[in-house]
């Protein structure tokens, strides 16, 4: 079954870190930066996350959704290079286009902040198993029902895409186009979207009697299967994250001093 | 006021919401496939909403965003998880006042609805990427506001507005015509006012 | 005391007026085999999870009167108390997956962890399961990517591991192919000699009456009789409850062979009662004498299938080399699950493409043709309605084909009035289909394509989910439209439903043609049946039980002639 998370199976230092400590390193290389207020501290934390994806060979996943962002932060160099109020200094043109280096500076901000978010998150996202996560939650006193919310979705949804064929072929036997112009192709939509709809509502009934029976709504405290505790690697690299933490501020009030 | 916000927390609610999460992302899906100009991917969170009432609603809209955001590395998509709330819970509250009964009710309720959106959405989108919605008509509005020398607030609003409002009316117009066909057996399920009567 | 008591026991849905259960009174014993029939919608689901409390906790409506189990009152006991007695399994193997859960030891973990079983305790019971189950081997795969058969398997282990006193099934194999309910039928009669309760609701009859040791007729809502099988199958008036009783008690009425010769007759109801009667029973019988369809008979050919081969991906094919004529008699695929049946006719829908081959229809290419122009000519009904239905009435859902095809709004009408009445749904006309039962919106998934007047209709597994008047409907279907000059190709897995309504026969195996030809010889050539895993009609094999030589496919080849 095709899944929709990117977790790469694979037996790395990252993919044994607890997924705490890995939440931990996203909010800890966020806001380095931002309590610094440096450029340059956006070259650090994305400096440790290369280190961080290379050292658990993810590098390959990483590319794609590094060109994906390129879009976006592209988008936020025209316009602001171009039309930000606050420019005034022309740094460069191309052609009748003229960008000024205050809107670029901005922009180059927004673009690293875009950036440092993407791979911290990659870091995150691609050595941890969602499985392994709920549990985690649950285990630190997260409801058990959210955690089924959350496990569900992962099952759920590529049950509900391997119905998109099957529905796309019993409209298109009775005679219903889904190409051409955008009307026809509007048209369609309906048609399509509503058996998954229904059926996946109708489905919800049953899997609540499921559910239900299998003691869903019990009061009892939930045995877990495996137990998961932060072992020596968590709390040593938790700790150089708190003492870069603690860095990034001593910096800040020192520059301020 | 209670019954407004009253939610049942019963298994049934529970697997709601992964099936309207699921019903989001194959609305997204159908939308590309069919090559459309929408998103579409709030269509599980107003049935949600509409179902369950606004905290369900909500509930459906952040998580969609939170665990798309921490599975498949989208953290643009994270950002959003407040305005998906929004909807969630815009489109739940004016479900429980009763207008998604009538096609005028649910024309507000779409009213209300993008215009939750792009309330919750402009803050964000100047927080995070000093204006721009990433969709390119939105940010072409964007462009022309700062190019005439507007206030970046009223450009990025303006940019959400042009993104987000003709999205939710198709959006709700398409969720009308299926909440009126969902089957009683189910809608039953979340009804409110539901004492067991006693036939001895 | 009894370990379960129904004293009139009464419920009303919610926004309805009629009881879906009224007076239903009954007692079973400890370590009993309950089975309860009756046509569908005679409230035997409704009465199922009455027993685990979700009539009415999680249903609410209207309840009255009271169900014992062990003491404990089900419509007052909380349903997580509940289940921890009272375990229930249903039709749809898929939607009683926890839905959260990545391997099979996870899944039939589950209920235990959530009522805070020690881990210990869990493991040994998980283990102890999978194992009589005969599911160990698939513990770590992901349980959505088992067969209907298996998943269906691992739903019963993760009720069984809960150790409840009472397992209530509800229909757990009508929605599975053969193979699939032999595997959860071998389970059912493990289960039958442990001593746990069982109460089972089924369609198939000679099942129950094996297994049985009272069984509960149920209509309308209505508790009609509670007693023996052998009583209730007995009875003169099943058919008024939409009851077919088993082959076995229908041969032995027609000869009129029956236990005792006191006032109630009782007939025999499996096939060991019939055997033990078996002198009896005439010496000899010749059984069926003519052909409704010979191979060799020179018929104009609809569908010429030239050296088809497909695959999906490129390396494993599912359909080699397969060339085939098929003209206008009534003809039934069969074959197990991964046969190539599905492929098969959705090549011939043009739903999907031959990667060599080619097939003509009408002595014309179709591989020119895309699916939406093939649709007026070739109709195919899917297995699952629900893939298809979206619009809120049952008119307007049937009338969605026939205006695509270019009809106007007129003979649309007329022609959707004409396709419901075929199916038997007229009354439902304004209905919303999704208010309507499963075996109902087949009929109605049915009639949106019959709508269309193809020339050819392609039926995948319409028997599933249908009782014994929604069988009936289907074989008058069959029969009519033949008749009108329809081509009538069906996948099915219900031998005794391809004996009696279809002509031809094709057997598949592996993507390639096994066996092809009139039924009369198809389902006497036990190789190609073996070698499908495959079995005969049920009367074949009980005429071979009582010696009898020549042809038997159905009840009424008995009366056919030569009686001596």
């Amino acid at each position: 079954m095709k899944s929709i998370s990117l977790y790469v199976d694979q037996d790395t230092f990252l993919t044994r870190l607890h997924s705490f400590s890995k939440l931990y390193y996203i909010v800890v290389a966020i806001i380095i930066p931002l309590i610094g207020g440096s450029l340059g501290l956006y070259g650090l934390c994305l400096g440790l996350s290369f280190c961080l994806i290379i050292a658990g060979r993810i590098v390959k996943r990483v590319l794609p959704l590094i060109a994906f962002s390129f879009t976006i932060i592209l988008t936020v160099f025209l316009i602001h290079g171009l039309f930000n109020q606050e420019n005034e200094q022309i740094l460069f043109s191309l052609g009748p286009l003229i960008f000024y280096q205050e809107g670029l500076l901005y922009a180059t901000k927004i673009g690293l902040n875009i950036l440092n978010m993407l791979l911290a998150f990659a870091v995150f996202v691609l050595t941890t198993r969602p499985a392994v996560l709920v549990d985690d939650l649950e285990q630190a006193g997260f409801s058990p029902r959210f955690g089924y919310m959350i496990s569900s979705v992962f099952q759920i949804i590529p049950q509900m895409m391997g119905t998109m064929n099957t529905i796309m072929d019993a409209q298109r036997s009775r005679g219903l186009e889904t190409e051409g112009n955008l009307l026809v192709r509007t048209r369609a939509f309906i048609p399509l979207i509503s058996p998954v709809v229904n059926s996946s509502l109708i489905n919800t009934r049953e899997r609540a009697i499921a559910l239900e029976v299998r003691g869903f709504d019990s009061k009892q405290k939930k045995t877990f299967l495996q137990d998961h505790k932060l072992q020596r690697e968590d709390k040593l690299f938790m700790a150089f994250m708190t003492i870069l933490l603690i860095g990034s501020v001593i910096w800040r009030i020192t520059t301020w001093l | 006021m209670k019954q407004l916000f009253k939610t049942k927390w019963n298994a049934a609610c529970f697997v709601l919401i992964p099936a309207c999460i699921g019903i989001n992302y194959l609305g997204k899906l159908f939308a590309s496939v069919l090559k459309l100009p929408l998103w579409l991917d709030s269509i599980g969170t107003c049935i949600g909403g509409i179902l369950g009432g606004p905290i369900i609603g909500g509930i459906c809209g952040a998580a969609n965003n939170l665990i798309f955001g921490f599975t498949t590395g989208d953290s643009i998509t994270l950002v959003y998880a407040l305005t998906s709330l929004g909807i969630g819970a815009a489109v739940g509250i004016m479900a429980r006042l009763g207008h998604m009964k009538t096609l005028s009710g649910a024309l507000l309720t779409a009213c209300v609805a993008g215009f939750t959106a792009v309330v919750i959405s402009t803050p964000l989108n100047l927080i995070f990427w000093g204006g721009t919605t990433g969709n390119i008509w939105g940010d072409a509005v964007f462009a022309w506001s700062q190019a005439s020398g507007l206030p970046v607030i009223l450009g990025s609003f303006l940019d959400e507005v042009v993104v987000d409002i003709p999205d939710k009316f198709i959006t709700l117009l398409i969720v009308f015509t299926i909440v009126k066909g969902l089957p009683r057996k189910l809608t039953s399920l979340y009804e409110l006012d539901d004492e067991v009567v006693s036939l001895d | 005391m009894a370990l379960i008591e129904v004293k009139q026991l009464k419920y009303r849905y919610p926004h309805t007026e009629k009881l879906a259960l009224d007076g239903i009174d009954f007692t079973v014993e400890k370590g009993e085999f309950i089975g309860v029939i009756g046509e569908n919608k005679a409230g035997k689901s409704t009465l199922c999870q009455a027993f685990v409390g979700l009539v009415p906790s999680m249903f609410r409506g209207a309840y009255g009167g009271k169900l014992f189990v062990d003491g404990m009152e089900a419509g007052k006991t909380p349903v997580a108390e509940l289940c921890r007695h009272v375990g229930l399994v249903f039709q749809n193997p898929f939607n009683q997956l926890s839905g959260a859960k990545e391997t099979v030891f996870e899944e039939v973990a589950f209920g235990l962890q959530n009522l805070g079983i020690p881990r210990g305790e869990i493991i040994r019971r998980v283990e102890d399961n999978l194992a009589r189950l005969d599911i160990t081997e698939y513990r770590n795969r992901n349980p959505f990517d088992l067969s209907g058969g298996q998943t269906q398997r691992v739903a019963i282990a993760s009720i069984l591991a809960m150790e409840p006193q009472v397992i209530v099934l509800d229909e757990p194999t009508s929605q599975l192919d053969p193979q699939g309910s032999e595997e959860v039928f071998k389970v059912v009669e493990a289960l039958k000699h442990t001593g746990i309760t069982v109460l089972m609701v089924e369609h198939k009859m000679e099942k129950l009456a094996e297994y049985c040791d009272k069984i509960l007729l149920m209509h309308e809502g209505k508790q009609i009789a509670y007693d023996t099988p052998e009583q209730i199958f007995s009875r003169d008036d099943l058919d008024k409850y939409g009851i077919q009783p088993p082959v076995y008690t229908r041969v032995s009425k027609t000869l009129n062979i029956s236990k005792s010769e006191w006032e109630n007759k009782e007939y025999p109801v499996t096939l060991s009662q019939i055997v033990e009667l078996k002198e009896d029973f005439p010496k000899k019988l010749t059984g069926r004498t003519r052909l409704e369809y010979r191979g060799d008979e020179k018929q104009e050919e609809l569908f010429d299938i030239q050296d088809l081969e497909f695959g999906y991906t490129s390396q494993k094919l599912v359909i080699q080399n397969l060339s085939l004529q098929l003209s206008k008699n009534p003809t039934a695929l069969i074959g197990q699950n991964g046969a190539g049946k599905t492929t098969l006719v959705k090549l011939l829908k043009g739903l999907l493409k031959p990667n060599s081959g080619r097939i003509l229809l009408n002595g014309e290419d179709i591989s020119g043709k895309s699916v939406a122009k093939l649709a007026g000519m070739v109709g195919y009904v899917f297995q699952n309605p629900d893939d298809q239905i979206f619009k809120t009435r049952v008119m307007d859902e049937v009338m969605v084909g026939p205006l695509h095809i270019g009809m106007s709004k007129e003979m649309a009408t007329e022609k959707a009035r004409w396709a419901l009445e075929m199916v038997g749904m007229s009354h439902w006309e304004q209905e919303n289909p999704y208010d309507l039962d499963l075996s109902e919106r087949k009929m109605v998934a049915i009639a949106s394509v019959i709508a269309m007047e193809p020339k050819v209709l392609i039926l995948d597994e319409p028997t599933i989910a249908q009782d014994d008047r929604g069988r009936k409907v289907l074989g008058s279907i069959i029969k009519k439209l033949s008749e009108n000059g329809v081509f009538v190709l069906a996948i099915l897995h219900d031998m005794d439903f391809v004996a009696e309504y279809f002509d031809r026969v094709i057997v598949m195996a592996h993507g390639e043609v096994i066996s092809d030809g009139p039924k009369e010889s198809v389902f006497y050539e036990k190789e190609s049946l073996t070698l499908a895993r495959l079995e005969q009609p049920h009367m074949a094999r009980l005429c071979e039980a009582l010696d009898y030589e020549g042809i038997f496919l159905t009840v009424e080849d008995l009366k056919d002639k030569g009686r001596e």
